[in-house]
């Protein structure tokens, strides 16, 4: 095991996402704990002491967001676990959904307790099936068990919970396209200003964090918040959820402590490449991600710090491992696909952008490249960083521009010759 | 009160300003397409892209003003941001002007030429979409020449509140569409959607290749359609570009009518029945002078009224509210004395249109009620027994109410079959033809402009109430 472990911290068997057995894991006792014992700002403050980042993608400090909302201004406050999970390449909320929902639940009614939120939500990717019928099922349990609703516990506090399932829009997971879905309309991503925890969800402050981001919740209040910064390194504290993927021996979810050294944890954990292949490059955190080659991860540790002085970032923790001879060409083509596809169309540059990428790779593809191909794709994702509504068009021209910026030979080879370099494979083949 | 800086320059912004309405204020123009001074901010366009020092780039719309803030609006960063997204907006913009309404007055045309001037860069399709989209029995839809701006489903949420525009698909497949239920067509303000957009993806069916728009000019009007009184400008050809080769109809037509801002009576905005002025202006019209529903000369025609007038012991006038203020005080001046005056209404409210709601429209379907009534009262008309004499000025009352006994005075400007039974039958000018001041129901004046020359044989009603009036054989 990579570390130590605070959320897959127990043996999944058919029955362990049950109350009882999380109830028998210690389960319910940070909740107990917070409504007997801790003022709403109490916790505030332990969850900002902990350092917790955000997991869902951008790292940023839960406790400073918390930090904004005003207890006491008079208005109804939401909060809401991003459970739509689509980041190509992750898939380890999806993990806690189906194997340790009362912890996010949990999670959930100290965060409300803490923000003074009567009614919280849960928006849940449209596509999960399991996922969806565990949390509604750990739902049902919960509120049978009276941890929701009215005077929990016994405490005067009282709130509610709706699981609320999306339509199957990558750009939903963007916390104020969620909001807008949510609210019944488009999924279109708005404006900052305002922040959402001014006015996010009806026009209310509301906190928008990712499922795993929250399930630390209930480990920081049973433990503190020294405990937690004891794991993990000072600029990253605790663990994280990996969703690793692609030419790997052993692919899946992995909870890993962060310092971890990233090749130790591929080699030994996930059993390496197949057929003892190399690796070409990783997608450190889902395809948002700028690229890392094989040689750039060598030295790396998995913490926030490492993989920022590298260029890229922790992201969503879908790590996509590509082995040599897969062909970057090909590969891009496949995440310029998915970025056109997925943009909602509201801002100039993605809605034409995302489109432009696309048409020219797919053209670089079929033998149809020109030579000032290269030169655009970088001027599409120039034009895109910094000036769109939301992080999607960004994330198309940092996926494209980093690529690029590591292997522009294959690209360059693909436009001279009408054919990719490694024949547009994307499979780990058994030999070369 | 911050002070910031647009371009060095220091200026007081208020708290709640954005940085696009301190730039207007002081005369830093920021290109927009998206941003409307009447509707909610989408910051969707990203044209309005401005740097501001430390902080890089960002929208100017959107942008709350913070003390101290440096704004460049014209940097380096800025103008190749400009282009960019001009390329981006034309990537799959079919830039066909040449068959566009909108050609002349389209702000992505002025943009380009202004901001880029640079020839498309890609060498791929452009994405194909719905030409000539049936949005309702007035407006069409070019989906290809759409930049999703949204001012147009803005415009039917938070100004006309119908509702009845929404966006399908996503992506660079998204389409404007109408909503199913909610019919476009039901909206009274619709056609303000075609002004709006800044392009020519909406187009009205009324003006569809009619005319290039720089072969017309527009004239400031007042619409006689309600007691609002909008401020229009009725657009017509440029005296240059009256061709022979035209039928003569469309030389002397209004090709559109369009609003004239005006923040004290109806802002940016007009209903549809304004925009349809042409058919009530438009009608066949009166253009001879009538005996008994013989035609005769003017002399002939006002010799006759005036004996009528000399003779009649008691005679009543029923009061045009489409008269202009100019004309009103003329005939209270001039005639007040010789008639018993009523308000008369030309125009009732017709089937199916809307009577009245809380943005313009208003219940009195007629444009100076106001001002005739402070000079003639509010009385319903009504005739005394004796009454020998009535004038009749406008079109719209049932002649089968007046005293059988009385002669007939009418002064009318369309051919209506009350014009025959006239003892003394008067063609007048209207509007489009005369100048003059609407009083609308808040009591705010508004002048309008003649755009065509009246007919030999048509009178302007104050010249033919002098004429009336004076007391010796004349002409007006
Ligand atoms: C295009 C796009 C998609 C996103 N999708 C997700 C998602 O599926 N799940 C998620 O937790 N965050 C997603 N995010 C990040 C959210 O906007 C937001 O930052 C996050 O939910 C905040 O939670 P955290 O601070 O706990 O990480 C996405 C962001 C972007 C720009
Ligand atoms: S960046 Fe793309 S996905 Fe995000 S709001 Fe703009 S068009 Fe939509
Ligand atoms: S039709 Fe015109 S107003 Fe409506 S979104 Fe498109 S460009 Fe904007
Ligand atoms: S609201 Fe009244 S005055 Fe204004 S355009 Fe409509 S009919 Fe004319
Ligand atoms: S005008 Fe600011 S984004 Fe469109």
């Amino acid at each position: 095991m990579p570390g130590r472990q605070l959320i897959m911290s127990f043996p999944v068997t058919a029955t362990s996402h049950a109350l009882s057995e999380y109830r028998e894991r210690g389960g319910y006792g940070a909740l107990a704990k917070t409504l007997g014992q801790l003022k709403p700002q109490d916790v505030v403050k332990e969850v900002t002491a902990s350092g917790l980042q955000g997991r869902g993608g951008a790292a940023f400090a839960v406790g400073r967001k918390w930090q904004v909302v005003q207890y006491d201004d008079g208005q109804p406050h939401y909060l809401i676990a991003n459970a739509d999970e689509g980041e190509p390449g992750t898939f380890k909320d999806r993990w806690i959904l189906e194997n340790n929902p009362h912890v996010l639940l949990e999670s959930m009614l100290i965060a409300s307790y803490a923000l003074n939120v009567r009614n919280c939500f849960v928006y849940i990717r449209g596509e999960f099936d399991l996922p969806y019928r565990r949390l509604a099922g750990a739902v049902e349990e919960a509120y049978a068990a009276g941890l929701f609703g009215r005077n929990i516990l016994g405490s005067g506090f009282s709130c509610d919970i709706v699981v609320y399932r999306g339509a199957g829009a990558y750009v939903a997971g963007e916390a104020s396209g969620l909001l807008s879905s949510l609210e019944g309309k488009k999924g279109y991503p708005r404006n900052r200003p305002p922040r959402l925890t001014v006015k996010g969800l009806y026009q209310r402050p509301t906190v928008v964090n990712n499922v795993e981001s929250l399930s630390n919740i209930a480990w920081i209040i049973s433990n503190g918040a020294e405990a937690f910064k004891a794991v993990g390194t000072p600029k990253s504290p605790g663990t994280r959820l990996f969703s690793v993927s692609g030419h790997i021996n052993r692919p899946g979810v992995y909870e890993v402590e962060l310092g971890y050294p990233w090749m130790k944890f591929l080699d030994e954990d996930c059993g390496g490449v197949p057929h003892g292949r190399a690796i070409k490059c990783v997608v450190p955190g889902g395809v948002s991600s700028k690229v890392l080659t094989g040689a750039d991860i060598s030295n790396l540790k998995l913490s926030h710090e490492d993989l920022w002085d590298a260029g890229s970032t922790l992201g969503s923790g879908g790590m996509i491992v590509i082995a040599e001879g897969t062909c970057m060409v090909a590969l891009l083509q496949v995440l310029m696909r998915f970025y056109h596809h997925e943009s909602c169309g509201q801002c100039t540059p993605c809605r034409h952008g995302t489109g432009w990428l696309h048409r020219i790779v797919d053209r670089i593809v079929a033998g149809d490249g020109r030579s000032d191909d290269i030169e655009r794709l970088y001027y599409i994702s120039k034009f895109n960083d910094g000036t769109t509504i939301c992080g999607l068009g960004d994330a198309a021209g940092y996926a494209c521009s980093g690529i690029l910026d590591k292997f522009r030979d294959e690209f360059e080879y693909c436009i001279e010759h009408k054919r990719s370099k490694f024949g547009g494979n994307l499979e780990c083949l058994r030999s070369s | 009160m911050p002070e910031i800086f647009i371009n060095g320059q220091a200026i007081e912004a208020r708290d709640d300003q954005t940085v696009m309405a301190v730039a207007r204020e002081h005369g830093h123009f920021i290109p927009y397409f998206c941003w409307h001074p009447q509707l909610s901010v989408v910051g969707n366009c990203r044209m309005c892209l401005v740097e501001v020092e430390g902080r890089g780039l960002d929208i100017a719309c959107n942008m709350p003003v913070a003390k101290g803030m440096k704004v460049f609006t014209n940097s380096e960063e800025v103008q190749a941001h400009r282009k960019a997204m001009l390329q981006f907006i034309t990537l799959n913009h079919p830039v066909d002007c040449g068959i566009c309404d909108k050609a002349g007055e389209c702000t992505l045309q002025d943009y380009h030429y202004q901001y880029s001037g640079q020839r498309s860069l890609s060498h791929d399709q452009k994405v194909r979409s719905t030409k000539f989209y049936n949005l309702s029995n007035r407006i069409l839809l070019d989906n290809e020449r759409c930049i999703l701006c949204l001012r147009c489903t803005r415009f039917t949420h938070e100004v006309s509140k119908s509702m009845a525009l929404g966006v399908e698909r996503r992506g660079d497949t998204s389409n404007i569409r109408p909503v199913e239920d909610r019919p476009l067509s039901e909206d009274p303000y619709s056609d303000n959607i075609i002004d709006i957009c800044p392009v020519g993806a909406l187009l009205s069916r009324q003006f569809l290749h009619k005319s290039r728009v720089w072969f017309l000019q527009p004239t400031p009007s007042v619409c006689p359609g309600c007691a609002r009184g909008c401020t229009v400008q009725l657009w017509h050809r440029k005296p240059e570009w009256k061709l022979k080769a035209l039928d003569q109809r469309q030389n002397e037509s209004i090709a559109r009518v369009t609003p004239l801002d005006n923040p004290a009576v109806n802002g940016p905005w007009i209903c549809n029945k304004g925009r349809d002025l042409a058919q009530v202006f438009e009608r066949v019209r009166a253009d001879e002078p009538m005996l008994k529903g013989r035609p005769v000369t003017v002399p002939a025609a006002l010799d006759e009224a005036r004996r009528l007038i000399g003779a009649a012991r008691h005679a009543v006038a029923l009061v045009s509210n489409w008269g202009s203020n100019e004309e009103l005080e003329t005939f209270k001046d001039k005639l007040g004395e010789v008639f018993h005056c009523f308000v008369k209404e030309d125009w009732q409210p017709q089937p199916g249109e809307r009577l009245e709601d809380d943005l313009l429209i208003r219940a009195d379907k007629n444009p100076n009620t106001t001002r005739a009534r402070e000079l003639f009262g509010h009385a319903e008309p009504g005739f005394k027994d004796g009454t020998d004499l009535v004038l009749v000025w406008g079109e719209g009352f049932d002649f089968a109410r007046l005293p059988s006994r009385a002669r007939i005075i009418f002064l009318n400007s369309y051919l209506q079959p009350e014009n025959g039974h006239a003892d003394v039958f008067l063609p007048v000018s209207i509007q489009t033809e005369r100048h003059g001041h609407y009083t609308n129901f808040q009591g705010t004046v508004s002048a309008f402009e003649p755009c065509f020359e009246p007919k030999p044989g048509v009178l302007h009603a104050e010249d033919l109430i002098r004429a009336l009036a004076a007391p010796a054989r004349g002409h007006p």
